[in-house]
């Protein structure tokens, strides 16, 4: 078991009620897991916590042997060895691809830096871009940069807030193809939310589903999505590239 | 054991300084109100039992006044150039800001010297037509004379507000009532001045704040408020004490007047949401109705700008000589030294504030950033009196200190340049953190969190991605900070240093001892600086 989720618990300062209630979840490594649920669902919030970038309420989580957050004890986004890919990307605007890259590397060793940036260019398929900003890349390109920006650290962990939900739909298809061989080319954990049930059927290896800020399944795609009928009356999300015909 | 979790994660350096910041603009305020409750002396009964009534009189009549004539000006001219289209529709736009570029002390002293016995009229009509007319009638340093100025300089305030709003957001309801066949009073009234109530309301506020604000007008035209009130039993009968209360009373006053905004503008805001906004589309006038229109907003334009103006201008070619002095130098040198310093704080301190306001939640983030505005609302002789009450506290405090040490003790800080830069700061805080908070929300906060993930710090984010990001309202706050500060009276009439003059001071001195002519240069050079201001302001703006 290599990510360890027990009893997590968050709620906003003004809520009345809690965005996430009782969230457990073991996680192995090298695995991909998809958090699907609606919006409103908690799920971008589950994915915060992880992060860091929100404080439980109540609960603990564990990568690899470190306690990243308990009810007494709180490691910093930026020491957690985790990385992510936002649903916009945030790909900072004044930098060149390049320089988004090396941003994370800051540690590194100025020859193995340059390595580094080569590999996962290589990686993403856009060796010839180095020199470019990012408002002069696609909408796909530009998801390939924040990718590799994420893993350039070599991260523990890496999470994917909605990552298709600014794409075309055909460019969505291609492309999750690409994301699951990567990401296995790698070897790293993942997490990745999303509403789309055809995204979490192609990319993970285990699904949970979130309803209300609770576990309400858990299973390999075909359990979770393929053989049950009755879900799609329980989850009213329809596939997006379906909608949008 | 969470409660320590949380504490030890939030004191960071980011809370720690914000926590200093907002105490240092908070004491000298919080001094106000514990000696306003102190054992009052003979003075202050003296005060309050012949004197006080007057004051707040004449406050409430200058307010009165003052805010009811620049809603009229402002809003009528608001509607005039939004809906409608005549001969210079696109000059007045802009050109109808400017009056807010002449401090009103300065228009005070120049209309005084259009139209007193050796101004430009009367000599005019003397020597061209052998007339002599009775002074009576041109005496403008009365308390209608003193509604003039104020009104015709700060009614832009309203202007612009209701202007932007109506601009924006207006557009579907007005158009319905055009298509309903209104006449354009009816809609006017009817819809106009309802809907656009937050906006004008905010406008007139400001108004109100800077009318209370005011020193230069009142006290040049002998007009007695409390502002005069503080300066007069402050220096003239050199009671600190009764001054304290006096400043405690308008401070009232003016929490009152915040409370009461809040509750005429409701849960609307006048700030209009960024989606997608229709421009309201301006109906061309014809004939009389066209000319109409164009005589009104001249008219103010003449009397609100261009006539002082060009007084202004003349009076500086008979004075020009005088810029080639080493003093006049000094002068400049002293205002933008001060300003810079100041503005520069300002712009720390506000960076720090809202950096904290907006990455942190709970009780602290959400008040800090009001704290900020405070010193914005609360009237620079109030503030000055604060300050100095606060630092005597302290230099008294340092005196045994120094004594303690062998040193030859004396007031150290309270006689300093240090005292009026930090009234500079607290007074003008807000303007620098507005511009400031505009651009934080602007990037949002997923480049820190980015910035986060990829290793760095809150500390080490800001300076290699957020700081990069929102220079351009880091320059704009600084800016805006500056010029206010170059314009300031009050403040520095009370806390500069012996012997320490800035243009405003000077011009306003030479003015006083009855040297119209030597203030046109240092006022000139006001005025085209804070028409700058205007600019930047507004090409910002506009870009945004």
């Amino acid at each position: 078991m290599f990510v360890h989720i027990r009893e997590l618990a968050f709620k906003y300062p003004n809520a009345k009620e809690s965005t996430i209630k009782d969230f457990n979840l073991t996680i192995d490594q090298g695995e991909i897991i998809s958090i699907l649920g609606e919006s409103g669902s908690g799920k971008s919030t589950i994915l915060r916590l992880i992060a860091g970038l929100e404080m439980p309420t109540n609960g603990n989580i564990m990568v690899g042997d470190h306690c990243m957050c308990s009810n007494s004890s709180f490691i910093q986004p930026e020491k957690r060895g985790v990385g992510m890919v936002f649903q916009d990307y945030a790909l900072f605007p004044h930098m060149t691809v390049e320089d988004n890259i090396k941003f994370g590397l800051q540690k590194w060793p100025r020859k193995d830096k340059k390595e580094r940036i080569g590999e996962v260019l290589e990686l993403v398929n856009l060796e010839d871009y180095r020199k470019r900003y990012p408002f002069e890349l696609s909408g796909g390109q530009q998801q390939r940069v924040a990718l590799a920006r994420a893993l350039a650290p070599k991260p523990k962990l890496l999470l994917f807030d909605e990552p298709f939900s600014n794409l075309d739909a055909d460019l969505q298809i291609r492309i999750r193809e690409e994301l699951r061989r990567i990401i296995k080319a790698t070897g790293v954990t993942s997490i990745f939310v999303t509403h789309d049930q055809d995204d979490s059927q192609a990319l993970a290896d285990r699904i949970v589903v979130l309803r209300k800020g609770a576990v309400a399944q858990i299973g390999t795609p075909s359990e979770v999505l393929g053989t049950d009928c009755s879900f799609d009356e329980r989850l009213p999300v329809k596939p997006r590239i379906l909608s949008r015909v | 054991m969470k409660w320590f979790r949380t504490l030890k994660l939030t004191m960071n350096m980011w809370t720690v300084l914000s926590i200093i910041f907002v105490l240092l603009v908070l004491l000298p305020n919080l001094s106000i109100i514990v000696q306003f409750f102190s054992e009052p002396n003979e003075n202050w009964l003296h005060i309050r039992e012949y004197m006080l009534q007057q004051y707040i009189q004449n406050t409430l009549v200058l307010v009165l006044f003052v805010g009811f004539l620049t809603l009229v000006i402002g809003t009528s001219l608001a509607w005039i150039i939004s809906a409608y289209d005549f001969p210079l529709r696109g000059f007045f736009q802009w050109g109808l800001i400017l009056p807010l570029a002449i401090p009103p002390y300065i228009g005070a002293y120049t209309y005084h010297g259009i139209l007193n016995y050796t101004g430009v009229i009367q000599t005019s009509l003397r020597n061209q037509f052998d007339m002599t007319v009775n002074q009576q009638y041109f005496n403008i340093m009365n308390m209608p004379g003193a509604i003039f100025i104020l009104t015709i300089f700060l009614f832009p305030y309203v202007f612009t507000i209701t202007k932007a709003f109506l601009a924006r957001q207006s557009t579907a309801l007005v158009e319905n009532a055009r298509i309903l066949g209104s006449s354009s009073w009816r809609i006017y009234f009817k819809v106009v001045l309802p809907i656009s109530r937050a906006a004008i309301i905010a406008g007139v506020s400001l108004v109100v704040l800077e009318v209370l604000n005011d020193y230069g007008v009142v006290s040049y035209y002998g007009i007695q408020t409390f502002t005069t009130a503080i300066f007069q039993t402050w220096f003239g009968m050199g009671d600190l004490q009764s001054a304290v209360k006096l400043a405690g009373t308008l401070m009232i006053i003016v929490l009152f007047l915040l409370v009461l905004e809040r509750i005429f503008r409701g849960r609307r805001r006048y700030s209009f949401t960024t989606t997608k906004v229709k421009l309201l589309q301006p109906v061309k006038l014809e004939g009389k109705q066209k000319w109409l229109a164009f005589s009104y907003c001249s008219f103010i334009f003449l009397i609100a700008f261009l006539i002082p103006i060009a007084q202004l201008l003349h009076w500086a070619t008979l004075t020009y000589k005088q810029f080639f002095s080493n003093e006049f130098w000094g002068l400049i040198w002293n205002s933008i030294t001060v300003a810079f310093i100041a503005a520069s704080m300002i712009v720390v301190i506000a960076v720090v504030i809202s950096n904290f306001a907006r990455l942190n939640r709970g009780m602290l983030a959400k008040t800090f950033p009001k704290v900020t505005i405070l010193g914005y609302s609360i009237p620079g002789a109030v503030i000055a009196v604060g300050i100095v009450t606060f630092f005597t506290a302290i230099d008294r405090e340092l005196f045994d200190f120094y004594e303690w040490l062998g040193l030859q003790p004396t007031l150290v800080i309270s006689t300093s340049i240090f005292m009026l830069i930090f009234a500079y700061v607290i007074r003008y805080l807000a303007v620098g953190y507005n511009s400031i908070e505009s651009g934080f929300d602007r990037i949002g906060t997923n480049f820190t969190e980015a910035s986060r993930m990829l290793g760095m710090s809150v500390t080490k984010s800001f300076f290699k991605v957020d700081m990069k990001l929102i220079r351009g309202a880091i320059f704009g706050g600084f800016i805006l900070a500056f010029i206010d500060i170059m314009k300031e009276l009050p403040l520095t009439l009370i806390l500069r240093p012996f012997n320490f003059d800035t243009l405003a001071t000077k011009a306003y001195q030479y003015a006083s001892d009855e040297m119209i002519h030597q203030a046109a240069i240092p006022s000139i050079i006001i005025v085209v600086v804070s028409a700058m201001a205007i600019y930047v302001f507004h090409h910002v703006l506009e870009k945004e």
